[in-house]
């Protein structure tokens, strides 16, 4: 549920940058939601279509969500995996031991205003 | 002439649809609160640690506990994150701490600027102002105060017996951002199916960094190595 008050955040950003370069109407949001971010992107969406229906400003915005696999890498070798789902060894030294790298951000990549 | 419409404002004027790259993180202005929480910490002489449970695994038990044990050789401080009451900070008042409660009327979790309020609050306290080590005992939820620093030094993740060995593979996020993970109520172990080897691989394998311990705080079993962890934080602070 943390997703609405993270969605009122991007709603008073969105006002700023609005404001800044003097737009009226918000067209596109991209975000991208990383797989570890601990954010789930249904919640989140649920969230931006109830919230950004209260203004003008962002009533017929829609929102884009981009969410790359995870990058996981190996303890042993330090080789890096991009997939959907952990590896059980590492192909180059298999190694069991594998860890995630970042993948857990959480960012407003752009905005489409007019 | 504007191609869109028609209208007379000249092209770089245009009214047309801007795309603006922003590439910021919805976090940045909890961060950057935490960064002046964390200051702030240090500025009373004390380390912060961040506990991230699901409701009842014990939080606020051991914190009871610790202050029993460990209150006459260090300055402790608390601060109580819940949904609604004041329960746990009554609980830890007894216990004669400087304690405050942050009611977040709904929201599933602390924020920055929460614990920010909570330092103020906290400094009108007795003994609240100087201190060795800041508990935060966060809402009680395996999720959401994941995604939020604090301001804390240290994060903890704790699971209790009862809940099963299975919560770091369901709850990544939780065990990937803490340095150490708590097995509590360990005297239950005879009463449920729950493998302490196989939540600590887990864990492990999410974040091979993570320092694990088990522990009972009825029946104090593990708990010496917990005390000796909270000493260690408050000397390496
Ligand atoms: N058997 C057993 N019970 C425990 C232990 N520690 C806590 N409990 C019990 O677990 C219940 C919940 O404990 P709390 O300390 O209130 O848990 P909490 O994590 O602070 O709960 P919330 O603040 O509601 O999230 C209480 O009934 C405690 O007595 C333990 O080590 N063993
Ligand atoms: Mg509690
Ligand atoms: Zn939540
Ligand atoms: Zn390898």
């Amino acid at each position: 549920m943390h997703e609405m008050s993270l969605v009122q955040g991007l709603l008073v950003q969105l006002g700023e940058l609005a404001g800044e370069h003097g737009k009226e109407k918000v067209i596109t949001v991209t975000m991208e939601i990383g797989p570890l971010s601990g954010v789930v992107i249904d919640s989140f969406e649920f969230a931006f279509d109830a919230l950004a229906g209260e203004s003008v400003l962002t009533r017929d915005a829609k929102l884009i969500v981009e969410s790359p696999p995870p990058l996981y890498r190996c303890c042993g070798c330090g080789k890096e995996i991009r997939a959907d789902r952990r590896p059980h060894s590492c192909p180059l030294c298999k190694e069991t031991l594998i860890t995630t790298e970042g993948s857990d951000d959480l960012l407003l990549l752009r905005v489409e205003m007019e | 002439m504007c191609d869109a419409c028609g209208c007379d404002l000249k092209p770089e004027e245009s009214h047309d649809a801007k795309v603006i790259e922003v590439h910021q993180s919805l976090l940045a202005a909890n961060t950057a609160m935490a960064a002046k929480n964390r200051a702030h910490i240090e500025a009373m002489g004390a380390v912060a640690i961040n506990m991230i449970s699901s409701p009842g695994s014990g939080k606020t038990t051991l914190l009871e506990k610790t202050i029993e044990a460990l209150g006459d050789s260090l300055r402790i401080g608390v601060i109580e994150g819940d949904i609604e009451t004041e329960r746990d900070a009554e609980r830890i008042r007894a216990k004669g701490v400087p304690v405050i409660q942050l009611t977040t009327g709904g929201a599933c979790h602390l924020d920055a600027a929460q614990i920010h309020k909570g330092l103020h609050l906290l400094a009108r306290e007795d003994g609240g102002d100087r201190l060795d080590i800041l508990f935060i005992e966060n809402v009680g939820n395996l999720v959401c105060p994941a995604t939020f620093d604090l301001g804390e030094h240290h994060r903890m993740v704790m699971v209790s017996v009862p809940e099963g060995p299975d919560k770091p593979a369901k709850y990544p996020k939780a065990f990937h951002s803490s340095q150490l993970f708590v097995i509590s109520k360990t005297d239950l172990l005879p009463y449920f199916d729950f493998s302490v080897d196989a939540a600590k691989a887990e864990a492990l394998q999410l974040n091979p960094a993570i320092e694990v311990m088990d522990l009972s705080a009825t029946s104090g079993e593990g708990f010496g190595q917990w005390l000796d962890h909270v000493r260690d934080l408050c000397s390496r602070g």
